[in-house]
């Protein structure tokens, strides 16, 4: 017995010790993201901060991407202490900033004479009452990719970055041929019908859809013209994107920057060995050529952190115009706009080298994707089931929007 | 006492030995039609393993790949610590299946055999508990956990898993199956009711245990979203959730997922045939001769 | 069957020291499994009852807000409801839409995977040849991995696809994909749910059938019974305990139906497979409303618990005969 509780009492002094010896390292940042493993910007941001900060080490915590909501929200819940969360989706921010899971920011930025500029705004999206919540540090657009190899082979001009809508149908029309696609919709409402939000009034949660429709008849245009792969097929396959591009025989492809990185790295994989390009996104005729719409990806601190200035300058230097360069390196978009940024994107290795790629890097406009509101979310889930709808045709286009209207008008109230 | 001859549970010889025979054939007809429609999936899985990724999908469906892609089953190895999860997912679904199969046949066995205040009510709760989605619950069973330092620990899935109702309620239905009178005439012969247990029901519930060891076997090392949500670090990940790794915000390799499937399959396969004998004894009533 | 029989009101007069030792021993053998059971799984369930009163997003305890009914008057939208009469609920509503798909595939998928299950268990029961090989691709189903099952039905369910070529040599004219059609999706649900869990039913009923006594077979015989008769009067009877656990299993399984419908299907197109977990799953971790997720919870708890209950009974009244 005595024995017993000896040990039990050597094994929890063994334990305190090695905690107190844990608590010693203050110099080491926990930091919640998901694919940490495989997402190169994150080795990239790793190393410099490691680099410019002696002393410090960075450590991640994987979740994985789809999980990442479900998971980071129990673990908020739960009380976890890891410093800095990134923000993967805006409306989570509102979540958590309303749990009191985000540390206000507003002291920091005043303290430190914080300069925002190169945000050119876009901070305001992760701000609530006034009140800083988190930084971005990467901003993804949408741009067209497209297949140099197939344009060439089919004696076609490249596309530019001066399209109207219309302009883009007829050169995906005229690059259908025998196997190969003129373009490529992925499922998401996102890819089809987000363009409206290009012109700078229209948002997907002002609870008006009729402007969706546009989009709607230019996306059936073309799949009745076989000059995309049926939605069906694609959902019931779940094709992938970056499989249907990677295969080679799709012309075009409106996605995220996100995407730069993964032709990068499949290139240098050799898992696809054709040219590609990215242009601007065609625009409607009365909106601006260069206008997008994409998504922020931020990083908070923990409320519940016990380094917070170390956080803080982790999360300031990011967001800057250093953390966006290592960004910048590996062909991921940072949210911070300079021209050495702009310079650090365009020579990052495997981006293409022609002259629209880089124009292309510099929209005239961004709108955001979903704009964060106390209703995004259950918007979002509206749209997304009505969108399948219209997509399977089940629905017609005027049906489907109507059903979007007085679907929203109702959580609107 | 009961006096039970050993003949196959089918004891009762066909009357028309050439109906018999047709009977027979068409049974076997049958049983191979859905054998294969069954196996269709897994020479799906199979085929995908051993492509591209971008083949996996492409379409119309190609069963034999153009080129066998071996390299898949190595890479798997190499890509993500994968030897590490094999040993988490073991080790929990070994640690799961003990306590749950010894606390609840103990437990079923009073809920079938034992009176006592509360019986019914608590078995409700039992039964009641299951049908709670998980998902309402994973928050504050989350903090709790937590609170107790079980948060990133295979512990916490030991748990969480060990004391499911499911494990009970299967139990105390097979317990009820056998006849009461047996355990009345062990209590005249001077058996204690854990004696009665050790003894008797333990003996007789072979292919109930058997099953339970299989479900609770099959259901942790399958299980993704408790070892999703408590393991956090890489070392204590498991397969299923290590799977995810190949599924990415950007990208996905579900060739290498397959892969990975078709592995952790194996284990799962030898538990079930190794125990497969218990269900085909024929006369689970042996040792009941008075 | 003695032991139920004679129901006496024995708790109201004092418990004699003898009895008293007895519930303690009932007692020593529910522990070890019941005080796991309660701290992990029933506190938290209770706690989630306790959850469908507030709102809460999650965070400290103390931003929950207490309102009552108020989560159950906004899944059910009572005020639009009473209203617009009850056909609303089940046509716009989210909470019915979600009620209806799972009823309609819980009614569909029970009876077929127990009948399915059963016809396995008693094929593989006898000692066919290849017995075990037969089993074990039967189970093997189950074993797999959700995703590499589900991706690969999701496929061949595809316009085009195998299936839709075999339902057409049959002269049946379908061929879209099933999952982007709203009347299929449900069906293909339900298809890949009874595939899946026959295997699994049938292993438990094959551990009951070893222990049906084989003297009931004998006797049965030698009074001239056939084989339905057999089957019907001595099989079926035997197995009572057993479908019990498999009906109400499963009748909580596919009320519980999540990651089938997850993989294939998203809940769409449209709503057409939208299931209460689906929607559970959408308010809890979309939108962070735990207390609505939580009112979800209980409404299924409810219908499940009915269900329990009335088979509960009827065991009661079998174990009484």
């Amino acid at each position: 017995m005595k024995k017993t509780l000896a040990l039990i009492l050597a094994v929890l002094m063994l334990l305190s010790v090695a905690s107190f010896a844990l608590a010693e390292d203050a110099q080491t940042l926990t930091i919640v993201a998901w694919d940490a493993e495989t997402t190169p910007y994150l080795a990239a941001q790793k190393e410099a901060f490691e680099a410019s900060h002696p002393g410090v080490t960075i450590e991640y915590i994987d979740v994985a991407s789809q999980d990442y909501p479900v998971k980071t929200t129990t673990m908020l819940s739960g009380g976890d202490a890891s410093d800095v969360y990134m923000v993967k989706e805006l409306p989570h921010l509102l979540d958590w900033q309303a749990a009191g899971f985000a540390e206000p920011l507003n002291s920091y930025i005043e303290a430190s004479g914080y300069d925002k500029s190169g945000f050119l705004g876009m901070e305001a999206n992760y701000a609530v009452d006034g009140e800083q919540y988190a930084l971005p540090f990467r901003s993804d657009f949408w741009v067209l990719f497209y297949n140099k190899d197939l344009f060439d082979a089919a004696g076609v001009e490249y596309p530019t970055n001066d399209m109207t809508w219309e302009q883009y149908a007829d050169l995906a029309k005229q690059m259908t041929s025998d196997g190969v696609y003129g373009t490529h919709y992925h499922t998401w409402l996102s890819a089809v019908v987000n363009w409206d939000v290009c012109d700078g009034v229209n948002t997907l949660i002002d609870g008006d859809y009729s402007d969706l429709a546009y989009f709607y008849e230019l996306y059936q245009g073309l799949e009745d013209a076989g000059a995309c792969m049926p939605y069906d097929e694609v959902k019931a396959a779940g094709l992938h994107y970056s499989a249907a591009f990677e295969n080679g025989n799709v012309a075009m492809l409106p996605m995220g920057y996100w995407f730069v990185s993964t032709m990068i790295q499949a290139i240098k994989d050799g898992t696809c060995d054709f040219n590609w390009g990215i242009v601007s996104v065609p625009h409607k005729e009365d909106v601006a050529a260069g206008s997008s719409f994409g998504n922020l990806t931020g990083a908070m601190i923990n409320a519940k952190s016990e380094h917070k200035d170390l956080a803080w300058e982790y999360i300031s230097w990011l967001a800057g115009e250093q953390g966006a360069l290592a960004t910048a390196s590996t062909g991921t978009r940072p949210a911070w706009v300079s021209e050495a940024v702009a310079e650090a994107m365009a020579s990052a290795e495997g981006f293409p080298t022609d002259d629209a790629s880089k124009a292309a890097l510099v929209p005239t406009y961004v709108g955001i994707e979903i704009p964060a509101s106390e209703h995004s979310s259950e918007i979002s889930t509206v749209l997304n089931e009505e969108h399948t709808l219209i997509m399977t045709r089940e629905n017609t286009i005027e049906e489907g929007i109507e059903a979007m209207n007085e679907r929203v008008a109702e959580i609107l109230g | 006492m009961t006096q039970i001859t050993a003949t196959p549970a089918n004891g009762v010889r066909p009357s028309h030995p050439a109906l018999a025979i047709v009977g027979k054939t068409l049974l076997y007809i049958v049983l191979v039609a859905i054998a294969l429609v069954t196996l269709i999936p897994f020479v799906w899985m199979i085929s995908a393993s051993l492509k591209l990724d971008r083949e996996v999908f492409s379409y119309p469906i190609r069963w034999v790949p153009e080129v066998f892609h071996w390299e898949n089953y190595s890479l798997i190895w190499s890509k993500v610590p994968l030897l590490t999860y094999f040993k988490n997912t073991a080790f929990i679904a070994i640690v799961v299946t003990f306590i749950q199969t010894l606390t609840s046949s103990f437990a079923a066995y009073a809920f079938a055999k034992l009176r006592f205040r509360g019986r019914n009510v608590l078995f409700i709760c039992y039964v009641a508990t299951i049908a709670v989605p998980w998902q309402t619950y994973m928050l504050p069973q989350f903090i709790l956990m937590r609170s107790m330092g079980l948060y990133d620990t295979l512990w916490a899935i030991v748990v969480l898993q060990s004391f499911s109702a499911f494990g009970v309620f299967l139990m105390r239905q097979f317990y009820q199956g056998i006849p009461t009178e047996l355990c009345e005439a062990a209590r005249i012969d001077g058996l204690s009711e854990y004696g009665i247990w050790a003894r008797i029901m333990l003996p007789l519930s072979k292919a109930a245990i058997a099953t339970l060891v299989i479900f609770t076997f099959v259901g942790t090392w399958n299980d993704y979203m408790g070892p999703m949500i408590y393991l956090t670090r890489d070392v204590n990940k498991t397969v299923q959730v290590g799977l995810r790794r190949f599924i990415q915000e950007n990208s996905s390799d579900y060739h290498l997922i397959m892969a990975v499937s078709v592995c952790s399959l194996l284990p799962v396969s030898i538990v079930f045939l190794s125990l497969q004998k218990y269900f085909i004894q024929g006369i689970a009533t042996t040792g009941l001769k008075g | 069957m003695a032991q139920t029989k004679d129901r006496k009101p024995l708790y109201k007069r004092h418990m004699t020291r003898y009895e008293r030792k007895k519930e303690l021993i009932a007692y020593s053998f529910l522990a070890p499994n019941f005080i796991g059971f309660a701290v992990f799984t029933l506190l938290p369930v209770l706690f989630s009852i306790f959850l469908s009163f507030v709102k809460w997003k999650g965070g400290d305890f103390s931003t929950m807000q207490w309102v009552g009914l108020g989560n159950y008057a906004e899944i059910f939208k009572t005020a639009k409801v009473a209203e617009k009469g009850i056909g609303y609920l089940f046509a716009k509503v989210d909470l019915g839409i979600a009620l209806k798909n799972t009823l309609f595939y819980t009614l569909v998928t029970v009876p077929m995977t127990l009948v399915c299950s059963v016809a396995l268990a008693l094929a593989l029961n006898k000692a066919v040849k290849g017995a075990v090989g037969f089993r074990t691709i039967f189970f093997f189903p189950y074993v797999a991995s959700m995703v590499a099952i589900c991706v690969c039905w999701r496929f061949m369910m595809m316009k085009d696809g195998p299936i839709n070529q075999f339902i057409m040599a049959l002269g049946i004219n379908f061929n879209k994909s099933w999952t982007a059609d709203s009347g299929m999706a449900i069906w293909s649900i339900i298809l890949v749910s009874v595939w899946r869990n026959m295997g699994y039913y049938m292993v438990i009923y094959l551990a009951a059938l070893q222990g049906v006594p084989t003297d009931l077979y004998e006797a049965a015989t030698m009074d001239g019974a056939n084989k339905w008769q057999q089957f019907a009067h001595v099989t079926l009877p035997q197995l009572r305990p057993t479908t019990f656990f498999a009906s109400t299993m499963l009748i909580i399984s596919c009320f519980k139906i999540y990651d089938v419908v997850a993989i294939m299907t998203e809940g769409g197109p449209g709503r057409s497979t939208k299931m209460l977990v689906t929607y559970i799953y959408d308010e809890a971790f979309a939108h962070f409303n735990y207390g609505i997720a939580s009112a979800i919870a209980m409404v299924l708890l409810v219908i499940v618990l009915i269900f329990t209950l009335i088979q509960f009974s009827m065991e009661d009244r079998y174990a009484n005969d």
